[in-house]
């Protein structure tokens, strides 16, 4: 029978249930009220189902945006293919996708002293913008910035340079370094 | 006795299932009109004709909560889907059997047998643990999948959110990281990431809804 929820379970409660953040009495409670409140218990579902999507999206290598260290460990540990292309303020650097490549990464250093956000912003020929990205947070302490493509997208790509400015979120924005990726696009790949 | 003297008698409902199935669609897409208490009561009293409806029922409602119970505690889909048949099996049988004594505690019952048995399988699976690594054998990877979600849209989705916030979610969701260490990551304060977090996830909701774009 659908009864409206008497207390129903904020979303942060459900997402520290299900990341295991919350407490083990606090745990046992919410399990106690989902397994009563088929409300709750349909609301869980609905994120754990959202979740379950993002993590297949990504164990497929569709993920497309700055990510972090961490999330790259973890993606190389679950089998995901990764090419990762290193590169530095005034470099350019050849690249391509090729079958099997599940995701491209850029790994862009710079001096970060001072800054807490950046802005990358990507063109193409003829300075066309190819991509922005703005206030990514620079995470971990390896102080760099991965900024990922998925390798079916790259693999569509024609032959290109990229160029890739980086610039500090602070007022004034600052050029943080400025890069180049010479693209090649591999036929049949 | 006829129908309404024994549901009388039981002190059950009558079960009416208030949508009907369609052709080509199964019976678990009937909804029934009833507490769980109530369907537990005609499950026991076996009232010919609406004990399978209840049953239906009572397994429509709960073996979605216990596979969400068996995937946070045992983190794999294949035990969670051990654990809802075995406990539901089980819940079903105790009823038929009326050893549930109060039959408006059978959320209670499921979960503390899920409880029990996620329990079980944990020891189980930590033997099989012990036997892959004595015998060095891979585990079989089955990456868990959601059938259900239009994963096109989702990917669609996600690529709208702002940096900051598709970098939250993924450490949340595919990362498996809580607030705090999301925020010492990412130099955030918890509450921060937590205001994010939600701001994202209800912009992914909306966006899968088709109820509202992602700015």
């Amino acid at each position: 029978m659908t009864t409206r929820c008497d207390a129903p379970a904020s979303d942060d409660d459900l997402l520290d249930y299900w990341t295991g953040a919350m407490p083990g009495t606090d745990a046992d409670r919410m399990e106690e009220h989902f397994f009563s409140c088929g409300e709750c218990a349909a609301r869980l579902g609905a994120m754990v189902s959202l979740g379950t999507g993002l993590a297949t999206l990504v164990r497929r290598g569709r993920v497309s945006g700055v990510v972090s260290r961490s999330l790259l460990n973890r993606l190389q540990r679950d089998g995901v293919h990764v090419r990762q292309f290193t590169v530095w303020p005034g470099e350019t650097v050849p690249c391509a996708a090729f079958p099997g490549d599940d995701l491209l990464v850029v790994a862009l250093h710079a001096d970060f002293a001072g800054a807490e956000t950046v802005n990358l912003s990507v063109t193409g020929p003829e300075d066309a913008s190819f991509r922005y990205m703005g206030d990514v947070p620079i995470a971990g302490a390896e102080r760099e910035i991965l900024w990922a493509t998925p390798g079916a997208d790259v693999r569509r790509m024609p032959s290109a340079r990229l160029r890739l400015t980086l610039t500090s979120g602070r007022p004034g924005a600052p050029v943080l370094g400025e890069y180049e990726l010479d693209h090649t696009a591999v036929p049949g790949a | 006795m006829n129908r309404p003297d024994l549901a009388a008698a039981t002190g059950c409902v009558r079960l009416t299932p208030v949508s009907r199935g369609c052709y080509g669609c199964r019976s678990m897409t009937q909804r029934i009109d009833a507490t769980d208490g109530d369907l537990a009561r005609v499950i026991t009293a076996r009232e010919p004709g609406s004990r399978e409806h209840a049953e239906t029922e009572l397994y429509r409602r709960f073996a979605a909560r216990v596979r969400l119970y068996g995937l946070r505690h045992l983190r794999d889909e294949e035990s969670a889907r051990d654990l809802v048949q075995q406990v539901m099996l089980l819940t079903i049988e105790k009823l038929r059997a009326g050893a549930i004594r109060d039959a408006d505690q059978v959320g209670s019952f499921i979960l503390g047998v899920s409880r029990t048995m996620a329990i079980d399988l944990k020891r189980r699976e930590r033997r099989r643990d012990r036997l892959r690594e004595t015998f060095a054998v891979e585990p079989p990877t089955a990456a868990p999948d959601d059938s259900t979600l239009d994963l096109d849209r989702l990917e669609h989705c996600l690529g709208r959110l702002a940096e900051r916030e598709r970098m939250i979610v993924l450490l949340t969701f595919y990362g498996e990281r809580s607030a705090r260490q999301i925020g010492d990551e990412m130099t955030m304060t918890e509450g921060n990431v937590r205001v994010t977090r939600h701001r994202a996830i209800g912009k992914l909701r909306a966006c899968m809804s088709g109820a509202g774009a992602v700015p």
